[in-house]
């Protein structure tokens, strides 16, 4: 199946790359998650575009580079004392009192070396899954897909980032009258007089942007009635207070079961249905939608179906999820098929659309 | 007088404040987990961090975003609020390279100190969720930050009103030393146990988290931690650059955010 360039629907690809990052949230396995990484990797470098933020997938691999390296330090310069095979005999370094019975160094264990290694990885994958989505998914076009109860948290993002370049326009022009001036040159004033007059100078821009946005119909109070913002008030209050709860209960693991889980996925439930009930009095049409066709809803699928089968293995498989330490890790079908399900969406989803130069 | 028009900007209703109450409990508590998690006294089992949480807290803000903007924004504020978060993500991004200078909290604060507390909220989520935009930088970390500088905010516009003139600059470099440091506490707090681990039972003395141990241990681990990692370093820099820039810049720009607010808010009414 060829299909025309064009680019993703960009919710499409924050899924998938939740679905794939929760699954390597929910493993130690070093083989899946490196298996994981790669897949990401390959499908970044199939399906992204030649857009500014596609170059960013780059940084979050150095980050992730950091994040094990980090982990591994901090193993080795605090981690002495962990039981296993010593694999160097540093000395050991007490410190003052004050710190309470930390040492630097001492004796590196394998294990410790290992566990420092495998967490690391861990969060290595989830951060260059982020960072996939974020080199894949074209930003300006994740805006517009804010859910509609955000709708004024989008149209500010959006004057935001569109009034970025208008900056350096108001800098020059504040810097070309100035130079015309004299005036006080100390460090201090100079920044003063400088920054005073591009701040009025945006905030005259926005006022005029406001103007036009007011004769476009923008930032109108929604048509609800009493009762209709009744109800989303209870929902979101509700919702909340049962996000609270559960949370409360996930961390107090000697709290009652039934108020973690349970009690966190209605809350969940019910502030989302607040969200949905107050986006619906927002009445605008979209100019040209991006539409969810096919390969949108595999992807998001595919990213999803290998979260879920990464939960299964975290609950079922225990031993290929957290591998002990002191044998080499095993891999399991249902791993496998998780990650391979992750590389699929380089197959379901279009080429990108390349920019005409 | 002033305090009538300030509020006007984003008006808190008192269904928004209860909101705002739940949801940063719900906030508090996602970021304060490792000194909350109390393990069964069998013990037994492996703690994780709760990545779930990097799912949840997106979900919370959204609600109280949409809370807050509820029965619509006027177009001057979603103006003002969309100008300054874009200044916000610029002097973020500019400032991001050199250690420990950040210049994020010096307009976050006075914005919220002249629109008000449910304007500061607002724009410290938009602020950081901008400059996450024009850099790519959406990473796990963003959802914790947006929480902190939108109480940062809000934060600046609950300070007493009745303070002005120079008192009002001092009061306000002093709330962003404490902001400087809360924030770097709080997110030393929330990285802590991802980037550490988790200690694993039995094996105690270095500096990671132990889950479910006394919140004192816990507590002197973390001060350890934090104090070594960013506290005497980067957040001191953070501290003294907002502080600086609140008193050198402070009394001009707070004049120029006033008469925006005036045009803004007057207009409408």
């Amino acid at each position: 199946m060829r299909s025309l360039p064009r680019d993703l629907h960009p919710v499409a690809w924050w899924l998938w790359a939740v679905g794939l990052a929760a699954a390597a949230s929910l493993t130690t396995n070093p083989l899946i998650l490196l298996m994981i990484i790669g897949v990401v990797g390959v499908v970044v470098a199939a399906r992204r575009s030649d857009h500014p933020w596609a170059k960013s997938f780059r940084f979050y691999v150095w980050l992730g580079v950091a994040a094990v390296f980090l982990r591994v330090l901090f193993r080795v310069v605090l981690g002495g004392g962990y039981p296993g095979t010593v694999l160097l005999d540093l000395p050991e370094i007490p410190l003052p009192d004050v710190v309470q019975g930390i040492s630097l160094l001492g004796p590196l264990t394998r294990e410790s070396l290992l566990s420092g290694l495998y967490d690391g990885l861990r969060l290595a994958a989830i951060i260059i899954c982020v960072g996939a989505a974020n080199s894949l998914a074209n930003p300006k076009r994740l805006l517009r897909s804010l859910p509609a109860a955000l709708y004024e948290l989008g149209t500010a993002l959006v004057v935001a980032v569109t009034v970025l370049p208008q900056f350096t326009q108001s800098i020059q022009r504040v810097r070309a009258a100035q130079a015309l001036r004299a005036g006080e040159t100390g460090r201090v004033r100079r920044l003063r007089r400088y920054l005073v007059p591009v701040l009025e100078d945006t905030f005259e821009r926005s006022l005029a942007l406001a103007a036009g946005m007011d004769t476009r119909g923008y930032g109108r109070a929604g048509t609800a009635t009493r009762a209709e913002r009744r109800t989303t008030g209870a929902l979101m209050i509700g919702g909340l207070c049962g996000v609270v709860v559960g949370v409360y209960a996930l961390l107090d693991q000697t709290a009652p079961r039934i108020l973690a889980g349970p009690m966190l996925a209605v809350g969940l439930l019910v502030a989302l249905a607040g969200l949905v009930v107050s986006g619906r009095r927002v009445e605008r049409t979209r100019y040209r939608p991006d539409r969810w066709r096919a390969p949108e809803i595999a992807v998001a699928a595919l990213g999803l179906t290998a979260g879920v089968i990464g939960w299964w293995v975290n609950s079922e498989q225990i031993a290929i999820a957290y591998p002990d330490l002191s044998v080499m890790p095993q891999v399991s079908l249902a791993a496998l098929v998780a990650v391979a399900l992750g590389a699929l969406a380089a197959l379901v989803s279009p080429p990108p659309a390349r920019s005409a130069r | 007088m002033t305090t009538l028009l300030d509020q006007r900007a984003v008006p808190l209703a008192l269904r928004s404040r209860v909101v705002l109450v739940i949801a940063s409990l719900a906030g508090l508590l996602m970021l304060c987990w490792p000194l909350l998690v109390q393990v069964p006294a069998d013990g037994g089992g492996r703690t994780d961090p709760p990545f779930l949480f990097l799912l949840l807290l997106p979900l919370v803000i959204a609600v109280v975003i949409a809370e807050i903007s509820e029965g619509g924004m006027d177009s001057r504020v979603l103006a003002i609020l969309g100008v300054l978060s874009a200044i916000n993500a610029l002097m973020r991004l500019l400032s991001a390279g050199t250690a420990g200078v950040e210049l994020v909290f010096f307009l976050l604060i006075l914005s919220g100190r002249v629109f008000g507390a449910g304007f500061g909220f607002v724009l410290g989520v938009s602020s950081l969720f901008a400059s996450a935009l024009l850099t790519a930088g959406v990473g796990p970390w963003l959802p914790f930050q947006m929480m902190c500088a939108a109480w940062i905010g809000m934060g600046a516009g609950l300070l007493p009103r009745r303070v002005t003139g120079r008192w009002e600059i001092a009061m306000l470099a002093a709330y962003g030393v404490v902001a400087a440091y809360a924030f770097g506490l709080l997110m030393n707090l929330s990285g802590w146990p991802f980037l550490l681990g988790i200690a694993v039972p039995g094996h105690e003395g270095n500096l990671s988290y132990v889950a479910g141990a006394p919140l004192l241990d816990n507590l002197q681990t973390f001060a350890v931690y934090t104090l070594l990692t960013s506290t005497s370093s980067f957040d001191t820099g953070r501290a003294i650059t907002t502080a600086i820039a609140l008193v050198v810049l402070g009394p001009s720009v707070l004049t120029t955010l006033r008469r925006a607010s005036r045009r803004a808010v007057v207009a409408v009414s």
